[in-house]
């Protein structure tokens, strides 16, 4: 993304660490796998129970690395009030606030990491992907395919699982339009390439910006979370693996 | 005479019964039995394929060529039980649409019967890869219909 503005008021941030963007793509590109092997089935369904093992591996990851993981990874830092989404909603929409924007509000719109409504955009897909792959440990699709943990339950309940399974994919995938809307709004009219910020893990900010402090935790400790995700899982979803 | 007539009489209740017989096995409810009894078959003799197929189960040839020799046979029952007397019934997750599409669905009957025949012939000739192929493509066919024409 080229500047008119000199370099010198450019700032780059480094606001991802590598584990971050190493579990966002390796999400979408498992998503689009899991969608597409649903709808074939066949044998690409053993694919897709491994490919939603290895889901279920990535959401135990972020959820360690949301509470231990870098400074902008962390729920704490992104997971924010009503009141403060609603602010930063109407200042992204350029709708002046009734009343004074404070100092804190008002680096809203220049948080490095998550702002407040991605944020939470952030707890709603893993929540649904939560749904999505617990369901589908129980579901069957009453060919020749089920989920590890589906004997263990009634073919009833089973059935039940499975039909919430079809229809929180429609749910998971509008709201996979909505975060996609989200990024396109700050891509294309607020100038921010978000997108290459989460390739490389750098945004430009201007340079009149002041930047709090970002720790990035070593991505070595990132592995140790992702290695000890896929032993728990591999341990409890054993039929997959 | 007597004997001749009691014969008839006789004969003609049996014809009677017979054709009494041939219109209960028509009633809806009964339809909806066989074809779900056909299709609860065809899960039973498939699954262990499946399970084979995809290294949940040792591979036992003599039991795939078993299931899918029985296969051959029962993916023929479910469909003429699929008429439109039964679209009002209740206990039965077929859609509607399937009695205004009965081209289209006739067409995918007919794919999975022949998927099977492949499955069955792949099974005769002890190829393990060809069945596993086969046994997707299988998998595939009942999956089309599931997701068109049966109600969540």
């Amino acid at each position: 993304m080229a500047s008119d503005a000199p370099s010198s008021t450019i700032q780059r941030v480094h606001v991802w660490d590598l584990a971050t963007r190493v579990f966002h793509w390796l999400l979408v590109g498992l998503v689009v796998f899991l969608f597409i092997s649903g709808k074939t089935g066949g044998n690409l369904m053993l694919w897709h129970s491994r490919a939603g093992a290895l889901v279920l591996v990535l959401l135990v990851f972020r959820v360690v690395w949301g509470v231990i993981g870098s400074s902008t990874a962390r729920f704490r830092a992104f997971v924010v009030g009503p009141k403060q989404v609603w602010v930063f909603a109407r200042q992204l929409l350029g709708i002046s606030t009734r009343h004074t924007v404070t100092p804190a509000e008002g680096a809203a719109t220049t948080v490095m990491g998550h702002n407040p409504l991605g944020g939470w955009m952030v707890v709603v897909l893993l929540l649904l992907l939560t749904i999505q792959v617990s369901t589908g440990l129980f579901a069957n699709d009453d060919i020749a395919m089920e989920g590890p943990w589906a004997v263990y339950i009634s073919k009833a309940l089973s059935d039940r699982l499975t039909t919430v399974h079809r229809w929180n994919q429609w749910i998971l995938l509008g709201c996979i339009a909505i975060h996609l809307l989200g990024v396109a709004f700050h891509v294309f009219i607020k100038k921010e390439n978000l997108i290459s910020a989460m390739i490389s893990g750098v945004r430009k900010i201007d340079g009149s910006v002041q930047v709090s402090v970002l720790r990035l935790v070593s991505t070595w400790i990132a592995l140790l979370v992702f290695v000890l995700a896929f032993v728990v899982v591999g341990f409890v979803v054993q039929p997959i693996f | 005479m007597q004997k001749k007539f009691l014969l008839a009489v006789i004969s003609l209740a049996i014809g009677l019964g017979a054709m009494w017989d041939a219109a209960a096995q028509a009633k809806p409810e009964d339809q909806v039995k066989q074809r779900k009894a056909a299709l609860t078959l065809i899960g039973k003799y498939f699954g262990p394929i499946g399970a084979m197929a995809q290294g949940k189960l040792p591979y036992d040839a003599a039991v795939v060529t078993r299931n899918a020799g029985y296969l051959e046979a029962l993916s023929k029952m479910p469909w003429d039980g699929f008429t439109a007397a039964t679209a009002d019934f209740k206990e039965t997750r077929a859609k509607p649409e399937i009695y205004k599409e009965m081209d289209k669905f006739n067409a995918a009957a007919e794919k999975m019967q022949a998927e099977v025949v492949k499955l069955s012939a792949a099974a005769k000739a002890g190829d393990q890869k060809a069945v596993t192929v086969a046994f997707g493509e299988v998998g595939k066919s009942c999956k089309a219909c599931h997701d068109a024409y049966r109600k969540d």
